[in-house]
């Protein structure tokens, strides 16, 4: 379920708790499925369950995560309206900011830039 | 209920002349995970030492549960578990025979767990120790570490002659154990990747002192490589506090930064009119860095 | 042929301890000579030259084990000419040590006999005997020197019982037979020349193919009827013995009683020697508390004792170990001393030679917590001339036997006093500075 790179500089709690956003924003992970638990996650990627579990109290705090007694998380039942427009782009502003910079790099101009954009989209609808 | 696995307090080592410990102060919670990071002759293997009292510190105090390290009863020392850089294991004993040996010495040792993991690991306990390979050799010390569930494990260079499965399987074993959070690990390694993995806590001893000690994700938080760009005049006029090092070519610079926070990335923008573009670092690079 | 050179200056220079001893050997044998001029036919006039031999030979004794070390590591594959460079620094090595003695015998022999060492010029037929006798010492001596590194080899790099033996029975053999050639002088050139060639010959050829002969190993291995190999079962009770190294005293009894008894075939004529020999052997064993400090760390984390009941532990386990050993030894002694028709007062002050050889050796083994440096390392040696002495001493005749009490009390109370030294150093022991020494690993992974 999650790809986690311990050498890449973000933080491995940071890592969880990225994906687990994205994977509840596109309904992968839909609400009251079970995520794995901290024991599991940590020896089956060999990463410090404190982490992971940092990673898991962090979501529970935003709301995205169910936390039931003696049972794994749960993906929160609300989490996916909760995760209205302004949370679903802020998932997207990293790759924003990077694809912005290289444009400004490579000395396109904003107009440049979003004919690009427009175009990805449109395939992407095919 | 003491929940310091281990406290110590300016704690110093001089062999002779030589000063290989120098003023450190430090706390081990129980579940922490602590990887200690440093060159070689930084000092790893003298504090790991020290702290378990097989060596008395020249200066400062060091206690492990409660207990000054030079002193630990024996509650206390059947509570630890530490694995050795060289092994202390009996060569004319056979695998089976060495476990026993060791394990007559505690009163409770969990012989399910050991046999579990001598099948997983691989280790043929009637094999004789003086005709096995050095990295069987360090899984069966790390064993001996293992069976009476110590509250506080120490490892110096566990897995230095172990190939990347065996090192695998240990690192699964290692958090498994670490899992309820209950006990306090403390390994010493050069495979940076390792500790990555399974530290919280990060130490880099560096000349004897202690250049950093804290959670391993404030580190990665707190050393960055910024790539800033601007005016090649004022790059080259930039200076920004806390620096590693400092590259500039052009309208580009490079700078590795300790010290870092999100706040100082708006506040160098506005003051030199340059744009900053922050880049984290891993493990390996930060400790490279920080050598410089 | 300057890395032979290089390697021959190493084994002489290596440590500070052999640099000294080579150059203070070197001075004693000169300043020899100027006493065999001035003060002729004097008693002691060998004395000096004799104190520079030990010393010599002691100054190289790093050289068995470097080249050993040397002879087994991979970077001897790849030197061109390895193994033959090695063999000749082994070579070379033992004709320096052995030329002194031949140098000297000349002009020892004109001050033996009251000359001059001006009569050599003088007198050709004299310079050519003394040349001769000085040849025959010289091959003599070469013999000697290269048996005595053997015994050493096997000693120092072979950690066990069975180095042990070999090594002793080495010395044994070394010590006895050439000991009685040299005192009736009844070498020749040829004979000694052809024994070195024979003997060097066959040690080339063997060392040279060893990599090919190394299946043939498996047999010089003692048979594991002692059970060097140990099962849990016999052990229980015992963790800290086995821990400590004290486990089995019959290993260290059959290792002894090898040599000691083809001493006794051969030696019992020269009642003193035989008496030295068992003393050595005393010693020995309890030269195997040299380790005690280093493995009792395996047991700081392990057992419920300060630093202080650590020691008193391990003082038992050892003397649980070497009392037993003690004991066949003495009753050794006494059986084939009194088979043989030995003097009986000779064997009643073997007694407490024996347990003073003991106990001198444990507690200086103790005292072991931070290498070996000067300190320890003297002491060693002065012990044992002590040892060494009283033998000498019984044999010259009854009236020294005052002599000989005041000797032994001293090393008593020597005992003592080395124990308490220990105690407190094991008191304060820091591990860091007291580890194992790597054994190198005999198998590769």
């Amino acid at each position: 379920m999650f790809v986690l790179k311990p050498q890449s500089g973000v933080p491995i709690y940071r890592q969880i708790r990225d994906q687990v956003r994205r994977l509840v924003a596109s309904g992968q992970l839909a609400p009251g499925a079970e995520l794995p638990s901290v024991r599991d996650l940590a020896v089956r990627h060999a990463v410090n369950p404190m982490t992971v579990s940092k990673a898991y109290s962090l979501l529970e705090a935003e709301g995205l995560l169910e936390r039931n007694r003696g049972r794994p998380m749960t993906v929160a039942s609300q989490a996916r309206n909760s995760s209205h427009l302004s949370k679903r782009l802020q998932q997207v502003q990293p790759l924003v900011e990077q694809t912005v910079l290289a444009a400004k790099q490579l000395e396109l101009s904003e107009t440049d830039l979003l004919k690009s954009v427009r175009q990805n989209w449109e395939n992407g609808d095919e | 209920m003491n929940d310091m696995a281990v406290q110590a307090s300016h704690l110093s080592k001089s062999f002779g002349p030589k000063r290989v410990i120098d003023d450190l102060s430090f706390e081990v919670s129980r579940g922490d995970v602590i990887g200690v990071l440093g060159k070689n002759g930084a000092g790893k293997t003298t504090l790991l030492e020290l702290m378990l009292g097989f060596t008395p510190p020249s200066g400062g105090a060091v206690s492990v549960f409660g207990h000054a390290s030079g002193q630990l009863p024996g509650g206390v020392k059947s509570r630890v578990g530490f694995v050795p850089q060289q092994d202390e294991l009996l060569d004319q004993l056979s695998v089976a025979d060495q476990l026993k040996v060791i394990a007559s010495f505690y009163g409770a040792w969990d012989a399910n767990l050991i046999e579990r993991l001598c099948a997983e690991w691989r280790l043929d306990p009637k094999a004789r120790i003086k005709s096995m390979s050095v990295g069987e050799r360090q899984k069966l010390s790390i064993l001996l570490a293992f069976g009476h569930r110590p509250d506080l494990l120490v490892l110096d260079e566990p897995v230095a002659s172990l190939d990347p499965m065996a090192r695998r399987q240990f690192l699964e074993q290692l958090v498994d154990a670490s899992a309820d959070g209950q006990r306090a690990i403390i390994f010493s390694s050069h495979i940076v990747s390792d500790i990555e993995r399974l530290a919280n806590r990060i130490w880099i001893l560096k000349d004897g002192r202690l250049d950093w000690h804290g959670d391993l994700d404030s580190l990665k938080e707190s050393v960055v490589r910024l790539h800033i760009r601007g005016v090649a005049q004022v790059l080259a006029g930039l200076s920004v506090p806390g620096a590693l090092s400092q590259r500039h070519e052009g309208a580009f610079a490079t700078v590795v930064v300790r010290d870092w926070t999100p706040a100082r990335q708006h506040s160098i923008e506005e003051s030199a009119a340059v744009e900053v573009e922050v880049e984290s670092l891993g493990l390996e690079e930060i400790f490279l860095e920080l050598h410089r | 042929m300057s890395t032979v050179a290089r390697l021959v200056y190493s084994y002489f220079m290596c440590t500070p301890m052999t640099r000294a001893l080579t150059l203070g050997g070197l001075a004693l044998y000169v300043f020899s000579l100027y006493v065999m001029a001035s003060w002729p036919q004097s008693e002691h006039m060998l004395a000096f030259a004799a104190a520079g031999q030990i010393a010599l030979f002691l100054g190289s004794a790093m050289m068995p084990l470097m080249f050993g070390r040397i002879a087994q590591s991979k970077a001897m594959v790849l030197l061109p000419h390895g193994r033959l460079k090695l063999l000749f620094s082994a070579l070379i090595t033992v004709a320096i040590i052995a030329a002194p003695a031949g140098l000297v015998t000349p002009f020892a022999y004109v001050a033996g006999n009251s000359g001059k060492f001006s009569d050599l010029s003088k007198y050709p037929q004299l310079r050519d005997f003394t040349v001769n006798l000085g040849l025959v010492i010289y091959t003599s001596s070469c013999i000697l020197a290269g048996w005595l590194y053997v015994a050493m080899w096997f000693l120092s790099s072979q950690r066990n019982m069975a180095g042990l033996a070999k090594g002793l029975l080495v010395i044994v053999f070394t010590l006895f037979l050439p000991a009685r050639e040299i005192r009736e002088l009844s070498g020749t050139i040829a004979w000694n020349l052809q024994a070195l060639a024979v003997v060097w010959t066959i040690f080339g050829a063997g060392f040279l193919c060893w990599p090919r002969l190394r299946m043939v190993r498996a047999w010089w291995r003692l048979p594991d009827l002692l059970g060097t190999q140990t099962s849990a079962r016999r052990t229980s009770g015992r963790e800290v013995d086995l821990i400590l190294g004290t486990r089995n005293p019959w290993l260290m009894i059959a290792a002894l009683t090898l040599p000691l008894v083809i001493a006794s075939r051969i030696g019992t004529g020269v009642p003193a020697v035989w008496l030295f020999f068992l003393t050595i052997f005393s010693t020995v064993t309890g030269a195997i508390a040299g380790q005690a400090a280093e493995r009792s760390r395996a047991l700081w984390l392990r057992r419920d004792w300060s630093r202080a009941e650590i020691f008193l532990q391990a003082e038992r386990s050892f003397w649980r170990h070497n009392s037993v050993v003690l004991g066949v030894l003495l009753a050794l002694m006494v059986m084939i001393g009194s088979y043989s028709g030995l003097p009986l007062n000779l064997l009643a002050a073997g007694i407490p030679l024996l347990v003073l050889g003991t106990v001198l050796s444990t507690y200086l083994g103790f005292m072991i917590t931070r290498g070996i440096r000067w300190p320890e390392a003297s002491l060693g040696i002065a012990i044992m001339l002590a040892l060494m002495a009283i033998p000498l001493l019984l044999e010259a005749g009854n009236a020294n036997l005052a002599v000989v009490c005041a000797i032994e009390g001293c090393l008593a109370v020597l005992a003592f006093i080395l124990r308490s030294i220990a105690r407190r150093r094991w008191e304060q022991i820091d591990w860091s500075q007291c580890r194992p020494a790597k054994v190198l690993s005999t198998r590769q992974a």
